[in-house]
């Protein structure tokens, strides 16, 4: 590694598992304008994956890439990008990536690696063993066929108990589309661990002694950090509590900083007391905790501690420890995950004795994180279970499995709200057995491919939360009005774009929101009260354009999309100010390359244009505005019939929707026609080569289909 | 220096420190530490020579505490261990260690019900610098005497000027708490941060705290290699305290 480098590790490792060659190449001089991270895996697919392939093609690239600031003190990193042609993605297979945090991305740069391109296909199963510059494929027949904290296990036994472990269950093994790969207990990126399981690749285990160097002044370093510590909210950066107290100004019930002083880690022996001033930066893993979140006050009792990825104060996967569950299920007493991860289990229930936060409700959580991180099946952001319970509730299971498959299911412990329904149903999908299985393992795509089920019909379902492409919503009009739609129609999976919601949801007085989006988006109407929006306005695209340009580069930086950016603080003295500029302060730091704002941002653009050509060439689609940038009926839609922008409701208005979109073709410079980018649009962010090829296929505005 | 002076300083420390009463030959031992002290405000150390092999040291004044059921498995510790420190993010250098019993606890992927760490019962076991009283195992095994004590906090510290990276305090200590840097082949370990430890200032969870010293070497389990290669200077030095005295006359 070069004693200059600072931020990167320097190498990105490539692995040709058909062949067995391995070889690195300089990080920078082959990937450095697009970071790392999503950025790298992009560039890789355009200059290396050619259009049609297949996600378990063997021609199929899986590229696993980390970023600058990974491995850093930074806060809110550990980010890893797995990007691929995503198999869950309908009708047709399109670029995606999984992301994943737990402690495998800062491994992985402390071995010298800011990335990992795997390629072809092993005639073998095998794992593949990096130790600093030590690489080796090694032998994975004993581990074929386990789950995934054996696999974890046993290569941990081989490599050290310090080393970092992705691996696959046996769901990615079967080529599941919706399988995890997975790393750190319950760190996992969905839909990739098919396209892993199809290279014959089990599991990637990474040790490193090395650094991640930090180029600039370690003082001011040390400064930065501090700072950015003292601007933190809770989960999903939001910055006032969800509890009254005299040390703060406001509060906010749905905020998920729920650490109130007098709570306690029940489950911690001996149990442990939050106390003391909630602002203080030796207690921010105690604003945290999931469980509670999302599983009602019942959990703090059994909440052993805050747990997550290397470096953040943000511990999102809450440590619970159900002693019952262990003779009840015989299943491990302890779990941990956050969010859908967390609520796998329960969510394939329509009913639980006691509620959805009740005992019964917890004890499926456990089972849930039991079966789905070891089988390692993926969720899809809850679509899997609310596809299930739609295929159930309307009859639509029954009608499609044949008569013994149907009544081979324990549906009598589904109808009672049994947990143990779950070791029935969840290792069908997983191990892809019978009709039900080989179906729901692909996803909803699978529903469409197979039982003829219509897109449309999925879209009109307000309960099914269905956008499009086989995937749901993510964070859409519900959220955040037009933004949220834009956001949401530009991905070919779930948008997994949190810049917008982080501030919209942050838990300030809407008239505070509004003083800092003037500041920030040059208007105070860039930003509505959630459920009483406005019509379209240009800031709004302005925002929602910063948002997507933020997601990218915070996944493209190794950093946290679902904490991150940091508009807003929690401090008072500041006016709830956070700062906008603190990724290319890091950026700049970390690397000894100065970079402001704008650049940075630019960088940023250049990786989520990179996206789009991408998506375009391979769809071979010029005109995206109709076929790719689409939302669905039910968004157009109120249930109780209230008109668009009328206090209460989500629903928007087709109109105000297309005009939206045209004010962020507009601010993207994208051809309002066609939501192409312009040759103009390409060159101004360096990717004139891109345009070019865009131009060769008549992908260019103005090129004739 | 000649042998058998060092003993008698210490009585007349013990002396000054009004501890003489209790002061048998194996008291002599347990009592040293704090006699230091005392000598070392007489002013007799000097007395020693500057060559004298330094076997005992002043006890530190401070040390962290890491309360494993508060422990939230960051790392932010060992990273701000070397990132402020040293300017790199490099958790095989912290001079405090969490990730290597973070996975599977200080047993390792043993599997098993015992198992702790993340992949276990969840509790994090974190490893600190005991900042050992006599005898400071890495400190006496150094044959440069590159470990002293901090004159402010009485850390044992590696003066990286002396140290000449021959890894025998990292064969010493039963903690293994000595890291060494292959780019400079030099060892290092915690010092404390000077008084003001980064560790505990970076812990977002409050497990590490800052507190007067106090022995805790014979708490918790120590598994790390111990390789006895005493320097011969100081093994001279620490049979002229512990030969038992029958032997000793009859030796002379």
């Amino acid at each position: 590694m070069a004693a200059t480098t600072g931020g990167f590790a320097g190498k990105v490792l490539r692995v040709d598992l058909s062949t067995g060659k391995i070889s690195t190449q300089d990080t920078r001089e082959k990937y450095g304008d697009v970071l790392g991270g999503t950025g790298l895996g992009y560039q890789v697919l355009w200059e290396e994956v050619p259009p049609g392939t297949g996600p378990f093609d063997s021609a199929n690239k899986l590229v696993f890439a980390t970023g600058v600031l990974a491995g850093t003190g930074v806060p809110c990193n550990g980010r890893t990008a797995v990007t691929t042609i995503f198999p869950t993605c309908w009708p047709k297979p399109l670029v995606g990536s999984g992301h994943m945090g737990g402690n495998f991305a800062a491994k992985l740069k402390y071995a010298g690696y800011d990335a990992l391109i795997v390629e072809g296909r092993a005639d073998r199963p095998v794992w593949l063993f990096i130790r600093d510059a030590r690489v080796e494929l090694r032998d994975a027949s004993h581990l074929w066929g386990s789950g995934i904290r054996r696999t974890n296990l046993e290569i941990s036994q081989e490599m050290g108990a310090d080393c970092s472990v992705a691996a696959i269950g046996q769901a990615g093994e079967r080529l599941a589309p919706m399988a995890i790969v997975a790393n750190s207990l319950s760190h996992s990126a969905g839909g990739v661990g098919g396209v892993m399981g199809s290279k014959n690749l089990k599991a990637v285990g990474v040790q490193g002694s090395g650094a991640v160097r930090i180029a600039g002044d370690k003082g001011e370093w040390e400064k930065l950090i501090k700072f950015h510590l003292s601007i933190l909210g809770g989960n999903n950066q939001h910055v006032v509590p969800s509890f009254p107290t005299p040390q703060s100004e406001y509060y906010n019930p749905a905020s998920r900083w729920v650490g109130e002083p007098g709570r306690r880690w029940g489950a911690a022996e001996p149990p442990v007391e939050i106390t003391g001033n909630i602002f203080d930066l030796n207690r921010i893993a105690y604003r945290t905790n999931s469980a509670a979140f999302f599983l009602g006050e019942g959990a703090w009792k059994h909440t052993v501690r805050g747990n997550g990825c290397t470096a953040c104060p943000i511990r999102c996967h809450t440590v619970i420890k159900v002693p019952s569950v262990a003779a009840k299920y015989g299943i491990h007493e302890t779990a941990q995950n956050t969010c859908s991860g967390l609520n796998f289990g329960r969510a394939f229930f329509k009913a639980l004795p006691g509620g959805f936060k009740g005992p019964t409700a917890l004890e499926a959580c456990m089972v849930g994180m039991h079966l789905a991180d070891d089988l390692g099946l993926w969720c899809n952001y809850g679509q899997l279970q609310r596809d299930f319970l739609k295929l159930q509730r309307e009859g639509l299971l029954k009608a499609k499995l044949g008569a013994t498959e149907y009544a081979s299911i324990a549906w009598d412990k589904f109808e009672s709200g049994d947990p143990t329904f779950l070791f029935d149903i969840l290792p069908r999908i997983g191990e892809r057995r019978g009709e039900l299985g080989q179906v729901l393992s692909q996803g909803t795509a699978g529903l469409f491919r197979h039982w003829s089920m219509q897109e449309d019909d999925w879209g009109r379902d307000h309960a099914a939360r269905y956008w499009k492409m086989g995937h749901p919503k993510h964070h859409s009009s519900e959220d955040d009005g037009q933004c949220g739609v834009i956001i949401n129609t530009q991905y070919n999976r779930d948008a997994q774009c949190h810049s917008h919601t982080n501030f919209v949801r942050n838990g300030l007085p809407l008239s505070v929101q509004k003083r800092l989006a003037a500041e920030i988006w040059g208007s105070p109407d860039a930003v509505d009260g959630a459920g009483d929006y406005t019509p379209m306005n240009l800031h709004k695209a302005r925002r929602a354009r910063w948002s997507l340009v933020r997601k990218e580069l915070h996944d493209s930086l190794g950093l946290c999309n679902w904490m991150g950016p940091w508009v807003a603080s929690p401090l008072k003295e500041r006016g709830y100010r956070g700062d906008d500029s603190l990724e290319s302060r890091f950026y700049s730091l970390a690397t000894g390359r100065k970079l402001d704002r704008e650049g940075l941002d630019r960088m940023g653009e250049r990786i989520f244009t990179l996206h789009r050509a991408l998506t375009m060439r391979d769809m071979g689609q010029l005109d995206m505005r109709a076929h790719h940038d689409l939302a669905p009926a039910w968004v157009f839609k109120d249930q109780n019939g209230a008109a668009p922008f009328t206090k209460g409701t989500i629903r928007m208005d087709r109109d105000d929707i297309s005009r939206a979109m045209d004010l962020f073709y507009e601010v993207m410079g994208w051809d309002k026609a066609t939501g192409a980018p312009t040759a103009e649009a390409y060159a101004r962010l360096g990717l004139k080569e891109v345009g070019k090829a865009m131009h060769a296929q008549k992908l260019m505005p103005g090129d004739a289909a | 220096m000649k042998p058998g002076k060092f003993p008698e300083l210490i009585k007349l420390a013990a002396s000054a420190a009004g501890m003489d009463a209790t002061l048998s030959r194996r008291g002599f031992l347990m009592l040293s530490a704090c006699a230091v002290s005392s000598l070392t405000a007489l002013g007799l150390c000097e007395a020693l020579g500057a060559g004298a092999p330094l076997v005992i040291l002043d006890n530190a004044r401070g040390m962290i505490l890491a309360d494993p059921s508060r422990c939230v498995g960051c790392q932010r510790c060992e990273l701000a261990c070397t990132e402020f420190n040293d300017g790199r993010a490099q958790p095989s250098l912290s001079r405090i260690k969490i990730g290597r019993a973070m996975n599977f606890g200080p047993e390792g992927p043993t599997g098993g019900p015992a198992m702790q760490g993340t992949w276990g019962n969840g509790l994090v076991v974190q490893s600190v610098c005991r900042q050992c009283p006599h005898p400071v195992l890495c400190a006496t095994a150094c044959p440069e005497n590159a470990i002293q004590a901090d004159p402010k906090t009485g850390a044992r510290v590696v003066d990286a000027r002396r140290c000449v990276g021959c890894r025998l305090c990292q064969r010493a200590c039963p903690w293994d708490m000595i890291t060494f840097d292959e780019d400079r082949q030099k060892a290092s370990k915690c010092f404390l941060c000077n008084g003001k430890p980064k560790c505990v200032e970076a812990c977002p969870s409050g497990a590490l705290r800052f507190v007067p010293w106090r022995d805790i070497t014979r708490e918790g389990r120590a598994g790390g290699p111990v390789l006895s290669a005493l320097p011969a200077a100081k093994a001279r030095a620490c049979v002229e305290c512990h030969t038992p005295s029958r032997k000793k006359s009859s030796a002379r």
